[in-house]
C-alpha cells in the first residue's frame, strides 16, 4: 500500500482521484498480506514457544488445582486481551472454569489508585491486596516494557507468584529480568500483529493447561488431593 | 518433559485463516465506508453485548492509534443493557456502528435494523452462522469458524485490527475520501420506488406518525398498518406506511 515513490512530485493527482476501483483492490490485496503476514508469525511463535508453553502449562496447572487464580493485566489494546484472557479462563468455550480476572476491570478502583498512588501503581497495589503465593501473575505488554506491569510483577515476585510476561519486539524490560518467571515474546515490530499472535499464544497456553487438567500425570496425584476442582 | 505432540510444520492455528481470507473484500469496502464516514464528521459506536472486552478493544485502536502520527478517530464503547435507548438518543444521522457478535445476537439484530432508520452506516463483525446480506451495510463475517473460537483465538482482534489499518489507508487517497453523490440519473432511492425502512416515535391521532428517517424526523401515513407504537419499524413508500415490521424479523 506505499503509494507510488514519485507520487509526491505530484499531489495534485491523489487530491483529484475520483475512482475508488483501485484502491479497493489494493486494500483487499493489502488485507490478505497483513492476514498472511499474522498466520506466518503465529505459527513461528508457537513453534518457538511451544516447549516453554508446556512447562508453563504444567506449573499454571499444578496451581490452579492447589486452588491459585489468575490474575491478568495490561494497558490499551492489551488490557481488553487481558479481560478476554481472564473470560476465556473463567467461561472456557470447553473442558474446565477456571478463576480469573482482569485487574483493568473495576473503573473504581483503577480511578482510585491511579489518583492517589499513581499509574505505575495500579495493578500491584491489587496484587497487594489479593494475591496469595499459589496464584499467577500475568502482565501483557507489546513493548514489554509497561511500567505499571513491571512494578506488578515485581510485587507478585515478591509474593511468591508465578510471574508471566506476554511481550513483543525483543521482550523489552520484561526479558531476562528476575522478576518475570516466564517471558513469551512475539518477535515483530507491528504491535498488532504482536497482539494476534499473542493472542495465539494465550490460547495455546489455555489448550494445554486444560489437557493437564483433564488427564493429571500420575506423578501428580498429591497435588491434586485436597483439591476443589 | 513430554515433547509436545502438536509441534511440527504443519501445526494448525486454533483459527482458520482459510476462513478468514474472503473476509478481505469487505473489508476493503467497510474501510473506505467507514473512512468517508470519519471525513464527513461521523463518531463511531461500538457494541458487542456478548464480548465488551472487543467492543472496547476496537473503540481504543480508533481512538487511540497504535501508529504515531494517525489521527485520533471518535471511537465510543457502549456498553448499556438498554443499547436501543442509549444509542437513539445518542446517534446522529451519519454516524457509524460496528457490532461485534455472532448471528443469533437478538440486541445486535435489534439495533441494526433500525441503522437506516437511524441514518448510519452499520458493519457487523461476526462468525458462524451468516446473518442475512441485508443485516448490515458491511458484515465481516468468518463462516465456518465456531464464533466462540473467533472471539478467544484472535480472529476478532485480526478483523477489527485490519479494519482499523485499511481505514487509514484510504485517509491518504484524500480525492476518495469525498462520498460520490447518492443522487444520479440512474438511481436514487428517494425518488424510486423503493420503500424507506422507518422507526415510529410517536403515533397521532390523525393516522398519521411522526418516523425517524435516515435519522431525520418526518410524518407520514399509517391508515394501511393501523396505530404502531414507538419503536415499531414501518416500511414506508411515497410518504405512507405499506408494511409494519414485525419485531425481531429482518
Amino acid at each position: 500500500m506505499t503509494p507510488e515513490p514519485t507520487n509526491f512530485l505530484y499531489p495534485f493527482i491523489d487530491s483529484e482521484e475520483r475512482d475508488s476501483t483501485a484502491l479497493l483492490v489494493d486494500l483487499a490485496e493489502s488485507a490478505r498480506g497483513k492476514m498472511a503476514q499474522s498466520r506466518e508469525l503465529q505459527l513461528s511463535t508457537l513453534s518457538r514457544c511451544a516447549d516453554v508453553v508446556e512447562t508453563l502449562a504444567t506449573e499454571m496447572a499444578a496451581r490452579f488445582a492447589r486452588g491459585g487464580r489468575l490474575y491478568t493485566f495490561g494497558n490499551g489494546g492489551s488490557a481488553t486481551d487481558a479481560e478476554m484472557t481472564a473470560e476465556m479462563f473463567r467461561h472456557p468455550i470447553s473442558g474446565r472454569p477456571l478463576p480469573a480476572w482482569p485487574l483493568v476491570e473495576d473503573r473504581a478502583v483503577l480511578t482510585a489508585l491511579a489518583n492517589d498512588v499513581g499509574f505505575e501503581l495500579v495493578f500491584s497495589r491489587q496484587l497487594i491486596a489479593h494475591a496469595r503465593p499459589d496464584d499467577i501473575a500475568m502482565g501483557l505488554s507489546t513493548s514489554g516494557n509497561s511500567n505499571n506491569v513491571m512494578h506488578a510483577f515485581a510485587e507478585a515476585k515478591h509474593r511468591g507468584l508465578l510471574t508471566i510476561g506476554l511481550a513483543g519486539y525483543n521482550g523489552g524490560a520484561m526479558a531476562d529480568n528476575d522478576k518475570v518467571d516466564y517471558c513469551l515474546v512475539v518477535r515483530s515490530d507491528s504491535v498488532h500483529r504482536i497482539q494476534e499472535a499473542q493472542d495465539a499464544l494465550v490460547f495455546e497456553l489455555w489448550s494445554v493447561i486444560q489437557r493437564h487438567l483433564a488427564t493429571p500425570p500420575l506423578t501428580d496425584h498429591r497435588s491434586m488431593e485436597g483439591s476443589s476442582l | 518433559m513430554v515433547s509436545n505432540p502438536l509441534v511440527s510444520e504443519q501445526r494448525e492455528l486454533a483459527i482458520d485463516f482459510a476462513a478468514l481470507e474472503p473476509v478481505s473484500d469487505n473489508l476493503a469496502t467497510a474501510a473506505l465506508s467507514l473512512a468517508r464516514r470519519f471525513a464527513a464528521g461521523a463518531t463511531m459506536w461500538c457494541v458487542s453485548p456478548s464480548w465488551p472486552a472487543h467492543g472496547r478493544h476496537v473503540a481504543v485502536e480508533f481512538v487511540h492509534p497504535v501508529i504515531m502520527g494517525k489521527r485520533a478517530l471518535p471511537a465510543v464503547f457502549v456498553d448499556d443493557d438498554d443499547l436501543l435507548g442509549a444509542l437513539r438518543v445518542m446517534v446522529r444521522p451519519g454516524d457509524l456502528v460496528v457490532a461485534l457478535g455472532n448471528s443469533k445476537d437478538g440486541k445486535i439484530a435489534s439495533l441494526l435494523r433500525r441503522a437506516e432508520a437511524w441514518g448510519l452506516t452499520s458493519v457487523w463483525i461476526g462468525a458462524g452462522v451468516h446473518p442475512p446480506a441485508s443485516a448490515a451495510d458491511h458484515l465481516l463475517w468468518v463462516d465456518g469458524v465456531d464464533p466462540d473460537v473467533a472471539g478467544t483465538s484472535g480472529g476478532y482482534v485480526l478483523l477489527y485490527h485490519l479494519l482499523w489499518e485499511l481505514v487509514h489507508v484510504v485517509f491518504e487517497h484524500p480525492g476518495l475520501l469525498v462520498e460520490p453523490p447518492a443522487c444520479t440519473d440512474e438511481v436514487c432511492i428517494t425518488c424510486s420506488d423503493e420503500g424507506r425502512l422507518v422507526e415510529v416515535i410517536e403515533a397521532g391521532e390523525d393516522n398519521t406518525a411522526l418516523v425517524l428517517a435516515e435519522g431525520h424526523r418526518e410524518r407520514v401515513d399509517t391508515t394501511l398498518v393501523g396505530v404502531p407504537v414507538p419503536g415499531d419499524l414501518l416500511l414506508v413508500h411515497a410518504g405512507t406506511a405499506i408494511t409494519a415490521l414485525e419485531e425481531g424479523g429482518w
